[in-house]
Order: structure tokens, then sequence, then C-alpha cells
């Protein structure tokens, strides 16, 4: 079915029929692939939140109500990157009073929509407290997810609640569907049904290159130099990302200011030297730079279109670009990758997998040009 | 452990580097001992090269841990219980002729006739394979001219990450047409109980002629399943012990080194054509569990047929792969004359992979 006539006859209900029981069968909160971060990199944070303001005049936060109808509401509360800001700095553990704000919210601004809220199902009591609250509320709906990286992307979240597919990069707006995260409810909620003046965003600092992993509240506006200052560790070179390193960009120019779609900072130690006995001391490689292996050719492992979510069999666009055809990597339903990056981040051979399929998905977009 | 090795770290650190820039400084010593200095190098020491393009983490398990896990169990499956059943002396040689002609000699030769930078290390396995697939008592030079032909095949097929077939195959296949006397004879019979000077050193002097498998061909007798599944019971040097073999075998697999795909569509298809054909045709056909049990069958689903690069890519086109290594040895084993089918069934298996993906990928993706 086609994305359009799967919405339009989604949309023609007015809200979900009722269910006492409000759980999804097993396999929809399922995909295949993806890779459980918090395994590889437990990350801790210290519990103190520090403020850190800027030198200019704040930008402020400003939420613009989409012009078209919104049907869907999906709040993420399920990061699935151990970087990512964890649920409990937004909700204090107090899920119901985080949920009175979200019913305010859409009793305000979106009378007609449904609210699904994605929630990490390690997290029993919100998990709990949200099932509660939905029992009364027939607007909301509760999904446990397994907190799998990229089970938060929107092609994903999008597939796993509405059960409808959508592409890559796809604005999911024009489809009536708004994500927000938790941090951008609250940050609603203070601006539009308090009135009070949002200029701050909590922003996560992790990484190997930091003294130590923590949360700061930044004003928007603050350069990320300044907010790295004295917290980066002295010895040796460090790389900055924001975002992630996994989906996230590199920064070089750190005079760079921080705005709304910061999400979080993560510092990795620059590991561009050998390290002796690299088996009994993988903490000190583990989220750093280093490559952890040498390139080599493709060995047909498997590897990569095991880990892959959307099932694409990645070393086949590496095997077309190798061959110099780039343009039959298309055939191989290019279109669908989501960019997670994990066929790059597994591939024994070290293949710049993720690098090729943009490369590829780049010619695809000339040649639509032209034609 | 870690506090053990702190002192040795900065000295072993200073030593590989200054061996390192020498051999890099030095072509014709790298030219020779480069990869094998690389590989020591990358056992001790990590990479040092960096993530430039997005993801900027990248995950810790590399190809070197895959050829390791290779060796690891090909030394558990084979290797060790063969020093046991034939004596250490006649094992241990085998290796050593196979490794030194197959890379030192082979490898060298054809890396300077071919202008390569280094030799690589991607040898060690071919070599591992070629005593264990051979009789036990096949002289030395056999063993030799066998590891010679896999490493040849396996350069002129386009060297590691490129073969077309799996080389220690491919060149017992060779022998098997030079040498067919050599090879269906020389089956020393496992030595069993507590060894003595003399046989853990040669294992025991009697040689036989049979197999299992001509053994049931010629008299219709099958050898007892427990003594072909610890290995009492005689076949090529490696393919014996076969608890052994599934055991790392299923180590493998836990490691996600072999896919498991490969040895339960083999075997699965084994089990049930040779129900199938037993119930069809009776007697003359071998029992189903005889067959999974006998013959070079564990050693070269586990093994040789899982090797990645001369299987399909494609995983539903890796249960057609295995479907059809099971049938090619089941046909060949009860309805020809030949011995044992499973060498045969590989290699025609290896060289369908190619159109098998090939048209997996076009029926998946409909181009
Ligand atoms: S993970 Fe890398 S080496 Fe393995 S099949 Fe995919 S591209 Fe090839
Ligand atoms: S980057 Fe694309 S191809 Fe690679 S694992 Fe993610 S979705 Fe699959």
């Amino acid at each position: 079915m086609s994305v359009k006539r799967c919405m339009r006859s989604y949309l023609s209900q007015p809200s979900f029929p009722r269910q006492k029981n409000v759980f999804v069968k097993k396999e929809n909160t399922r995909f295949q692939g993806g890779f459980y971060l918090p395994d590889a990199y437990p990350l801790q944070f210290c519990s103190i939140i520090e403020d850190i303001s800027s030198d200019g005049t704040p930008e402020m936060f400003q939420f613009k109500v989409p012009d078209q109808k919104v049907a869907h509401i999906i709040v993420n509360l399920c990061p699935t990157e151990p970087w990512a800001l964890p649920n409990w700095v937004i909700l204090k553990h107090k899920t119901p009073s985080f949920l009175n704000m979200l019913k305010e919210i859409k009793t305000n601004y979106f009378p007609g929509a449904v609210l699904s809220l994605a929630i990490n199902e390690g997290e029993c009591r919100t998990v709990e407290d949200a099932k509660k609250f939905a029992s009364n509320e027939d607007w909301m709906r509760v999904f446990p997810l397994y907190a799998k990286y990229p089970q938060d992307d929107p092609v994903l979240l999008l597939k796993v609640i509405l059960g409808i597919e959508v592409s890559f990069g796809q604005d999911t707006k024009s489809l009536g569907v708004l994500i927000l995260d938790a941090q951008t409810v609250s940050a609603i909620y203070e601006s539009c049904i308090l009135r009070n003046k949002v200029d701050s965003r909590l922003i996560v600092l992790s990484g190997t290159g930091l003294k130590e992993n923590e949360i700061v509240n930044v004003q928007l506006g603050t350069s990320i130099e300044k907010i790295l200052k004295n917290k980066v560790k002295e010895t040796g070179k460090y790389r900055v990302f924001i975002n992630g390193p996994l989906r996230g960009n590199e920064i070089t120019d750190l005079s760079q200011k921080i705005n709304w779609s910061v999400n979080n900072i993560v510092v990795l130690e620059e590991k561009n030297r050998k390290v002796m006995f690299p088996m009994i001391k993988s903490d000190e490689l583990i989220l750093t730079t280093n490559l952890l292996g040498e390139l080599r050719r493709c060995v047909y492992c498997n590897y990569c279109d095991n880990i892959c979510p959307v099932d694409l069999e990645p070393a086949l666009y590496y095997h077309s670009y190798t061959r110099g055809e780039k343009h039959k990597a298309r055939l191989y339903n290019l279109e669908k990758c989501i960019e997670c990056g994990l066929c790059s981040f597994i591939c024994p051979s070290k293949l710049e997998l993720l690098h090729i399929i943009k490369e590829c998905k780049a010619l695809d977009k000339q040649h639509e040009k032209i034609t | 452990m870690k506090k053990l090795l702190k002192p040795v770290e900065p000295v072993l650190e200073k030593g590989l580097d200054t061996v390192g820039s020498f051999i890099h400084t030095h072509p014709k010593i790298n030219f020779l001992f480069g990869a094998l200095f690389g590989a020591f190098d990358g056992l001790l020491r990590s990479a040092r090269e960096t993530t430039h393009t997005q993801p900027f983490i990248r995950n810790n398990y590399d190809v070197k841990r895959f050829m390791g896990a290779v060796l690891v169990a090909l030394v558990a499956g084979w290797v060790l219980p063969a020093m046991y059943f034939y004596g250490w002396q006649g094992v241990v040689s085998k290796l050593l002729v196979s490794f030194i002609i197959g890379i030192f000699v082979v490898d060298v030769i054809w890396a300077i006739i071919a202008r390569e930078e280094h030799i690589s290390e991607g040898g060690f396995v071919s070599c591992l394979f070629i005593p264990a697939i051979l009789p036990p008592q096949a002289p030395l030079w056999l063993v030799g001219l066998g590891a010679a032909l896999a490493i040849i095949f396996r350069n002129i097929l386009g060297g590691v990450g490129n073969n077309l077939v799996n080389p220690a195959l491919f060149s017992r296949l060779f022998l098997t047409i030079c040498f067919p006397a050599l090879l269906v004879t020389g089956y020393q019979t496992p030595f069993v109980g507590i060894p003595d000077l003399h046989t853990f050193r040669y294992g025991l002097d009697a040689v036989t002629h049979a197999t299992p498998f001509t053994a049931f061909k010629t008299g219709g007798e099958t050898t007892s399943y427990l003594s072909l599944l610890l290995g009492t019971a005689n076949g090529s040097m490696g393919e014996t012990c076969r608890l052994a073999l599934i055991l790392s075998g299923l180590w493998l697999i836990k490691m996600r080194v072999a896919n498991w795909r490969i040895p339960a569509s083999y075997l699965g298809s084994v089990l049930i054509l040779s129900v199938f054909f037993s119930l069809i045709l009776g007697r003359t056909v071998a029992p189903p569990l005889f067959q999974l049990l006998s013959g070079g069958l564990i050693l070269g689903a586990f093994f040789m047929a899982t090797d990645p690069i001369t299987a399909t890519y494609n995983q539903t086109a890796k249960w057609i792969f295995g479907a059809g290594c099971g049938l090619i040895t089941v046909l060949i084993r009860n309805f020809t004359t030949l011995p044992e089918g499973v060498m045969y069934s590989i290699l025609l298996m290896n060289l369908l992979a190619i159109p098998i993906q090939s048209l997996m990928v076009k029926i998946r993706y409909r181009v």
C-alpha cells in the first residue's frame, strides 16, 4: 500500500478504538538487526546539572505549530544512544506530572490528535505510570520499546507505532505526524502554556576525551568552546562530535554556537597510536576514534546485513562501488537506508560502507535531476 | 594480568617499533617478513588508523580475530585429536612441511613473480587444512605438493577475499587425479588407550586401506557410530574425531565466524535425503546416521563449506548452497563408484555459488 493511501485510511479514524491493555504485539516493537549500545558503552552521568550562560544575548526557544493538521503526536521517551539525554533528567521520576504537561499541550494546541508514547521498556516505573495514565485517556497509547539503536529513528518509530512506511529524510509533518522528544515537550509547556521564557537547553557531555560525563544546562547561543572549557582531559588529542559519534557530525570549529538541534556533545580521544595488548586493554580503545582493526577486502561475513535495521545488504553496495558501477547500487533498495551507520560500525574489514552509501545516493540524486 | 604486563610494555613497544621501522626501510626484508611481522604486531598491538567518516566509532571486531578463531577451532578440532590418534610426530612434521612449502616457498616465489609488496598471511588456514584431508600415512612429499598446489590455486584464483573455490579442496582434487593410489591407501588405524612412548610419537603401525565408507560399499558393513563419533574409526587425518569437530564447529558458530545456515542445511539435507533413499531403496543405500558420521562430512560442513568467501553472500542463498552440497554428497556417495562425495560437492557448489547468488539478488530486488 502506498504511504498516502495508508495514511488516509488511518487519518479517517477519529481516534483509536479503546483497548484495555495497550499491548502491541511483540514482533511489532522489534525489528531485525540493530545494536544495543548501552552494553558496549555503559555511560554514567554525574547527577548535578551545571548552568552555563552565554556571553551574548541568548536566543529564545520558539515553538511553531505546524501548518498541516497534526493527527498524531509521537513522544519519544526511548533514547537508544547512551550519550543521549536520559529520561530521568526531564521526567525527574515524576511521570504523571510530565503526562499532565502533555495533556495540556494536546488540549490547547492539538485537540484532535492521538498521542503515542514510545518508552524504553527497561524503565518499568515509567511504563507502568504511563499505562495507568493512558487507561483513563482514550487519546493516549503507550508503546514500551526495546531501546536498541536505531529504534528511535523516525522511520522505525513510524513503522512500529503507526505501521506506515516512510522513506528516510521524508518530512513527517506533511503526513500529519509530529515527533517530539522529552526536552522539547517540556520546553513547549514552559513557553506556550506557562508563558515563561525558555532560552536554555540541557546538553549531555560525554566521551573518553572528558574528565567526567555530565549534563549541563546551556543558554542557546553559547559556543562549544565555552562549554568544554576545563572539562577536557589535558593529555592527548581529542575530537568533538555533536549529536553522537554514530550519526552526528564532527565539529572542527569550536566557536560554533549551540542551538536547539544540539542534543549532546561527545568528545572522543584521538587514539592515533598503537596500544599494547589490545585484547586485555580494550577499555583504552573503546569509544575512541581508533579504527580497531585494519582496512581489508570484504570477507562476506554477513555482519552488515545481520545488523542492518531495515534489512538491506550493504556489501552489495560495496561491491558495486569497487567494480566502478556506482549507479547499480540503487537497484538494491538503496533509498531504504536510514543512514544509521551500523554497517560501517560492525564491519570487521573496516570498510567505509556508510560513506559509499552516501556517495551512491548523491549520484542517484544527480541522476534524478537530469532525467 | 595488566599489572604483570606493565613492566614489559615499554621494552616490547620499543623493540617492535625498531623492528618495524627496520623492516619498512628494507624492501627485501619487508617482502619476506613484512606480512609475518604485521601479523605478529597486529596480535600484540592495536591499529594506528582512526576514523574519518561517519560513524566515528567502530566495533571492536576485526578480520584478524576471525582468522584467529578459525585457527583455534581447527587446532582443537583436528590437530590435537590427530596427535593422540596418530602420534604427534607425524602430525607436526606434516604441518611443518605444509606451512614451509606452502607459505615460505610457493607464496614467496609467487610474490616475486607477481611483484607483490609482501606475502599475505591468508595462506595459513589453507595450509592447516592440507594434512587434514589426506590419509594419515600420506608421504610428506604429497603433503608438500598439496600445500604448494593449494597456494598456487589460491593465488591464481585471486588471493584472499577473492577465491572462487576452496583452494585446499581443489588441491586435493588435483592429487586425487594424479595419484589415485596414494589417496585410497595409507589409512592408519587410530590408536586407542593410554599411549606409551612409541605410540605417543608414531601411533599404531597397523595400516588398512579401507575407510568405513569403502568398507560399506564393498562388504555392506557399517562401523559402530560411537567409534565414528569419537574418532577411533579410520579415515583422513583430520576428519575422524567428529566429536571434537562438532564442538569446535559449534564454537565457531557461536562466535559468529561460521554461518549456522550452511552446516544446518548441509547436514539437514544429507539426513533427509539419505532417509528418503533408504526408505525407497533399502539396504543398498548407507543408513542415514552412518552417512552423517562417516567420511569428511562433518569437517566439510562446519569448516570448508562455511568459508564465507567461497559461499554465497545472500543468506537465503546459503540454504540453497548447503542443500546443494548435501544433495551432491548423497548422490555421489550412493550412486557412483567414488568412495567419498564431500570434496566434489563442496567444489561444485563453490562454482555454483556465483550463479545462485546473482539469481537470489535478482529475485530479491527484481532487477
Ligand atoms: S561486514 Fe564488511 S566484510 Fe562483512 S560482508 Fe559486510 S562489507 Fe563485507
Ligand atoms: S547505514 Fe543503511 S545500510 Fe547501513 S546498517 Fe544502517 S540502514 Fe542499513
